[in-house]
């Protein structure tokens, strides 16, 4: 048996064609990434190395650092909004009988199957100023001043299209904390069913600390997944009104393909890597450093 | 009693928030039926004049079956790429004997970092360059490329977990390597793969990003970027017409979502409890 275990062919066979293909299309593209960022580059042709010129016109550019701005706070209402109503959401669920729960699994998860051009479009009918969900709420309780043109408005924009993010994976990362909950052994629980602790108790004393490594995925999957957001935007606002709503991405996007300038995109790019890697690592040496065995 | 009313209170607001994700797609039915003018003024309730060509002649200028059978190709030719160079590192790792087996696994799970946005400039040169700009295969390589990653981490934690006994039985009835990992190994991860076919099925069928700027031709654009270009030439006045090609397109996912509702669940949760 070994003796197959040990072929270097077969190993070859096996294991070499997704190393290409991972290598290829993940990896090796940042080296070309690198040097397109030091040269002045219109997307055809390389017109000389500028040395560290993209970089110094991104950084001291206002939309760049807005653009940031909209991203962090995207970020920041996904995880800290998002994630918290999630949980409960989870715990919620965990109390119920299985038919409600099983309309609310099949239910949440609706919107992030759905298409994001379709659920772009939806919410952009949810914020219409004149007939939409939103405003027509406003209205209906004599709310009249609040009722904002709120994807054309630049105080509202950024929070409307977080919004619409946050509300199409708040169901499913409801899932994924329910099922952590589900994975805990039923005998951390019977102490402090005995001692008739309550539901607020058990939820903060037992089940939050041992959700600890699905806390974390979930934090990484929403950090890194707001911090790459470009479909909302594109599709709510084309990163309007002006450049209001742009994210990163979209400003990678904006100044690559709108503005032919290849070299700044790439140069977008690499600081935005570094940003991304800066994010883990903070998650990783936050939270949860000790893993959770059963 | 006052827990029964708790519970009652919880089980109604659960339930009225399991509405709320559901209203779009009431809405979106909704709308298609109306016409250019009701919508302002009976944006809620029902039709009261119902209009059925709103989907004739949204059809008409948005090509459906055309980009549905783009995003079924991007899907299908992904999760079988992404399957089966997966399912071969993965068991390569998780059972062959070589020295930089934890290197590889390590390098491969690099993917999981490196989010597809940030290397889209220079992948772009990249399917130029070989030929593969507008070629259905010029986004299934990237899609499968950036699919592995999780797809090998979750197989490989499947396959520490599969008892050795099949393997052993197999090569005493004198299987190869290759008779070992197709006839025996595969069937019996039929499960892992069922829910990795699920997920790669999602991931690619809505992906949106690599797709809007890759796939620049009409002709070969999938779904979500062809829903898009329809809305745009469209503008945001004929909402009825809007609420028809939304619907169009929902329908295939509906019906997949109803269908294998378990299945895609298992899979889109299945990280979370990943070790």
């Amino acid at each position: 048996m070994n003796k197959n275990y040990n072929s270097k062919l077969a190993i070859f066979i096996f294991a070499f064609p997704t190393l290409i293909l991972f290598t290829a299309f993940v990896v090796y593209p940042i080296i070309p990434e690198l040097i397109i960022s030091f040269q002045n580059n219109d997307g055809f042709k390389n017109m000389g190395y500028i040395g560290l010129d993209n970089y110094r016109s991104i950084l001291m550019s206002a939309t760049f650092w807005k653009s940031n701005a909209n991203t962090i706070l995207i970020v920041a209402i996904s995880t800290c909004v998002g994630l918290p109503i999630s949980l409960l959401l989870a715990l919620l669920m965990d109390r119920q009988t299985e038919g409600v729960r099983r309309f609310f699994k099949l239910s949440s998860v609706f919107p992030a199957v759905l298409s994001v051009t379709v659920i772009g479009q939806m919410w952009i009918a949810i914020y219409e100023p004149q007939w939409g969900v939103i405003n027509s709420v406003l209205r209906s309780i004599g709310l009249n001043n609040l009722a904002l043109e709120w994807l054309s408005d630049k105080r509202t924009v950024v929070i409307a299209i977080a919004v619409a993010f946050l509300w199409q994976y708040i169901g499913l990362n409801a899932l994924l904390f329910y099922t952590g909950i589900k994975s805990i052994p039923k005998t951390y629980y019977e102490a402090a069913t005995i001692d008739g602790a309550s539901f607020l108790k058990t939820s903060i004393k037992i089940t939050i600390p041992l959700l600890q490594d699905v806390t974390k995925y979930l934090l990484v999957l929403s950090v890194l997944g707001c911090m790459s957001q470009f479909a909302h935007v594109r599709i709510m606002t084309a990163g309007g009104p002006g450049d209001a709503s742009r994210t990163v991405i979209y400003e990678l996007y904006y100044r690559a393909f709108s503005a032919s300038d290849y070299g700044q995109g790439c140069a977008i790019a690499i600081i935005f890597i570094i940003e991304c890697l800066l994010f883990t690592l903070i998650i990783n040496k936050f939270v949860a450093r000790e893993k959770v065995e059963f | 009693m006052k827990q029964k009313v708790i519970n009652r209170i919880i089980k109604i607001t659960l339930i009225i928030i399991g509405l709320t994700f559901l209203f779009p797609l009431y809405w979106m039915v909704n709308l298609s039926f109306k016409s250019k003018s009701e919508v302002y003024d009976n944006p809620f309730g029902l039709p009261k004049e119902w209009v059925f060509n709103n989907y004739g002649d949204a059809l008409e200028k948005f090509n459906f079956l055309r980009y549905l059978s783009n995003s079924v190709i991007y899907s299908i030719g992904t999760i079988i790429i992404t399957i089966l160079l997966g399912s071969m590192f993965a068991y390569c790792v998780s059972r062959m004997n070589w020295r930089f087996k934890n290197t590889a696994l390590t390098y491969v799970s690099l993917g999981l970092i490196i989010p597809v946005q940030v290397v889209i400039i220079p992948l772009l040169i990249m399917v130029k360059n070989i030929g593969l700009k507008d070629t259905h295969l010029g986004l299934i390589l990237p899609y499968s490329a950036f699919a592995l990653s999780s797809c090998i981490l979750m197989l490989y934690a499947f396959f520490r977990t599969l008892p050795r006994e099949l393997e052993e039985a197999a090569c005493i009835d004198g299987c190869n390597i290759y008779q070992t990992f197709f006839k025996v190994i595969l069937p019996t991860i039929k499960p892992a793969l069922a829910t990795q076919f699920a997920l790669i099925f999602m991931n690619t069928y809505n992906e949106f990003f690599l797709a809007f700027i890759l796939a620049a031709d009409d002709s070969i654009r999938p779904l979500p970027v062809g829903l898009l270009n329809f809305f745009v030439s469209i503008g945001v006045s004929h909402w009825g017409q809007i609420g028809a090609a939304m619907v169009i397109t929902s329908i295939p996912t509906v019906l997949v979502y109803l269908v294998g509702n378990e299945q895609i669940e298992n899979a889109l949760t299945a990280g979370a409890i990943l070790k």
